[in-house]
């Protein structure tokens, strides 16, 4: 998080990982879609001639307080592939919250347990404590055949401390619901270390009901899985 | 709260951090080009990146007045000060014209803004007072007929070309930025990545270090237990040997078998731990060799005629073959004949009854960086050498068995219940010993045909002397 108060903002950095070909890029390129030409800035994808990210993609939105603070958060992806690990680190770098963005497919249970340990790994050599770190899991291309039932996701859910989301990034389904769960569980962090609402007047269930209201997300009493 | 790359990654401070000046300069004059209409440019901090303008004739006109100066000079000051946060204004100036400054956006943050004009708008029909009445001096005539020269624009149009324009220096910006970011990204990754390499290396140097002291250690254990050994072991093969030569009393027949028994292994146990030493020695570079000329084909023969009765007992044929003409070895004689004879027990050893075992020497030469080195077929001098051949036809060597066979304790059949004995030293001792000498050795071997041994010994080592 860093604090501009010259220009009145506050920013957020919010990470997507998981592995290769997992969607991450797909879940920004989603919300980006899906979210109000106000907010959001353009996307910025830094890619290799095959598609496949080569850095990390970028998507900047911002939001209004009420206390007229400029609330800026920023979603990176990550390089999937496991070659990069250097370039995930540095991306990993401050990040205020992660959405770690793992495949449904069966085929991919092992690439999703490499992808996690090398992000606690990288947290760790970032001076992160992963314990500390929000965080929430997104399984996703819940379309495909083969894939983990939704039985067994939620009673792996119910057994682990992170909330779960389904989706179907492709289509733009469960992508907003990652992202404001990442928002509430990440603000919720930062109040606890930065005393945002003694310090700045950023009230935390304003704040997240105006991002709900600027993303065009509806507010439901249905929590994660 | 975080610092360093990771807020630099997704930030821009200013235009002039990411935008190329040219690429700006460019886009303004084309604009001016296309629309007659004056351009700056500015950074968020106020300072000018392009600027592309034609001095109005009414301007230049109202700039011969004093009074009319000096409300010109305050209408660019007023226009200079227009600050980030009043977004679009349309400032009008005392001849009636307009200037336009739009205030440049990226990301949501203020980096710089642009001021179009001035230009007199469309809509406009009058001639304003404020121009009229500037300077007590002024010639209506004039200023009106200067003014006529002044670009005409509707205030629709002026918006729609500012939107334009904007539209425009954003494009750059994102582009700019895409490319700054891309290049920050490289040299971190690559400096990320020599970090990694760089700890890595550390590392394996530390872990190569602590092998070397461990393998110097274990080479200090051997020299002293072998020692160690040696001596008790001196005192059993002694008093076994009294014991056979009668010194202590007759023996009966079975007493004198056992105690030949006991003199025989001990012999074998003591021959065992002079490998050992030497394994030892050569490996901290403490043996010395006691170098003098030797007749190549007198070594053969003397190996040949040490194994000939185990070949017999085990049913095997030796054969010399040594040619006309080899020179003369300088070397060690104790160690040259120790080399030899590793090697033709070996072959004994791993050759069944039926099998021959033929033991050779003849001329060569050899090159000083074994040939291969880079411009070798230039640099690399070649020296008489005799090359010492043995051959049997036993059950060979595997091929990725060849390059180990050299590895101190290594064994081909590494299992405890194997069939051949040994320390596993013997080759290895073999290969170190010829090195000492200069020379080289190597293998030609098929599983089931038979393994040859070539052994290359210079004539005179580059350092002798005669």
């Amino acid at each position: 998080m860093q604090v501009d108060f010259t220009a009145r903002e506050l920013t957020v950095k919010l990470v997507y990982y998981g592995p290769a070909l997992s969607g991450k890029t797909t879940n920004l390129q989603a919300v980006h879609e899906l979210v109000s030409e106000d907010s959001k800035g353009r996307l910025m994808t830094l890619e290799t001639r095959d598609d496949r990210t080569l850095f990390f993609d970028l998507l900047p939105l911002t939001f209004n307080s009420k206390s007229g603070l400029k609330v800026r958060v920023k979603l990176f992806t990550v390089p999937g592939q496991v070659i990069h690990s250097a370039t995930r680190r540095l991306v990993l770098q401050g990040a205020d919250g992660i959405a770690f963005i793992a495949d449904s497919q069966r085929s991919e249970t092992k690439a999703n347990q490499v992808a996690f340990l090398d992000m606690q790994k990288n947290l760790r050599d970032n001076g992160l404590d992963p314990a500390k770190t929000p965080l929430v899991i997104q399984f996703n291309k819940r379309d495909l055949p083969d894939i983990r039932t939704d039985v067994e996701l939620d009673a792996l859910a119910k057994r682990g401390r992170e909330p779960v989301y389904k989706a179907v990034a492709v289509r733009g389904t469960g992508v907003l619901e990652t992202l404001i769960g990442l928002l509430e569980r990440s603000w919720a962090q930062l109040e606890t270390e930065h005393g945002l609402e003694e310090k700045f007047g950023l009230v935390p269930e304003e704040v997240l009901a105006e991002v709900r209201r600027q993303l065009g997300a509806v507010e439901t009493e249905e929590g994660p899985q | 709260m975080s610092e360093g790359l990771d807020l630099n990654l997704g930030d821009i401070d200013g235009l002039e951090q990411v935008i190329d000046r040219e690429a700006l300069a460019e886009v303004c004059r084309s604009f001016f080009d296309l629309f007659g209409i004056s351009i700056r440019v500015f950074s968020r901090t106020g300072a000018l990146l392009s600027d592309v303008h034609e001095e109005q004739a009414v301007c230049r006109y109202v700039n011969t007045l004093s009074e009319g100066r000096r409300a010109c000079g305050t209408t660019v000051t007023e226009v200079k000060h227009i600050g980030a946060t009043d977004g679009v204004v349309v400032h009008p100036c005392f001849t009636g014209a307009n200037y336009r400054v739009v205030p440049i956006e990226y990301h949501s943050r203020h980096v710089g803004r642009f001021v179009i004009g001035p230009y007199l708008p469309a809509e406009r029909t009058e001639i304003p007072k404020t121009l009229l009445t500037v300077d007590p001096n002024i010639d209506a005539d004039k200023a009106i007929a200067a003014l006529g020269d002044m670009p005409r624009v509707r205030e629709e149009t002026a918006l729609r070309i500012a939107h334009h324009l904007r539209n425009i220096v954003d494009l750059i910006l994102f582009s700019s930025h895409r490319a700054h970011l891309t290049s920050e990204m490289h040299v971190a990754s690559v400096r990320e990545s020599y970090r990694e390499l760089a700890e890595k290396n550390d590392a394996l140097q530390s872990a190569y270090n602590r092998l070397k002291e461990l393998d110097q250690l274990k080479s200090n254990f051997l020299a002293t237990v072998s020692h160690e050994l040696r001596t008790p072991l001196t005192s059993i093969i002694g008093y076994s040997e009294m014991l056979t030569s009668g010194i202590a009393g007759d023996l009966n027949e079975e007493q004198n078998e056992f105690v030949q028994t006991i003199h025989d292994k001990g012999d074998h146990l003591l021959s065992l731990i002079a490998s050992l030493l030497d394994a030892s020695k050569l490996e901290q570079g403490q043996l010395t060799l006691n170098r003098v000329p030797l007749d190549a084909g007198q070594l053969i023969r003397s190996v040949v005629t040490t194994i000939i009765p185990n070949a017999k007992k085990k049913g095997i044929a030796v054969e010399s073959q040594v040619e006309e003409g080899v020179p003369t070895v300088i070397g060690d004689s104790i160690r040259i004949h120790q080399i030899l004879q590793n090697l033709a027990d070996n072959a004994l050893k791993f050759t069944t009854k039926g099998g021959t075992i033929i033991l050779g020497a003849r001329a060569t030469e050899m090159m000083d960086d074994d040939g291969g080195g880079f411009g070798a077929v230039l640099m690399a001098a070649s020296k008489p050498a005799v090359e010492f051949r043995i051959e049997d036809t036993g059950m060979g060597i595997a091929q990725d068995q060849v390059e180990r066979i050299f590895d101190a304790f290594y064994q081909v059949d590494g299992s405890s219940t194997r069939e051949h004995g040994g320390a596993g030293l013997g080759l290895s001792i073999v290969k170190r010993l010829i090195e000492a000498h200069g020379g080289s050795i190597r293998i030609e071997s098929s599983v089931g045909v038979g393994t040859t041994f070539f052994v290359t010994i210079p004539e005179a080592p580059d350092t002798f002397d005669l």
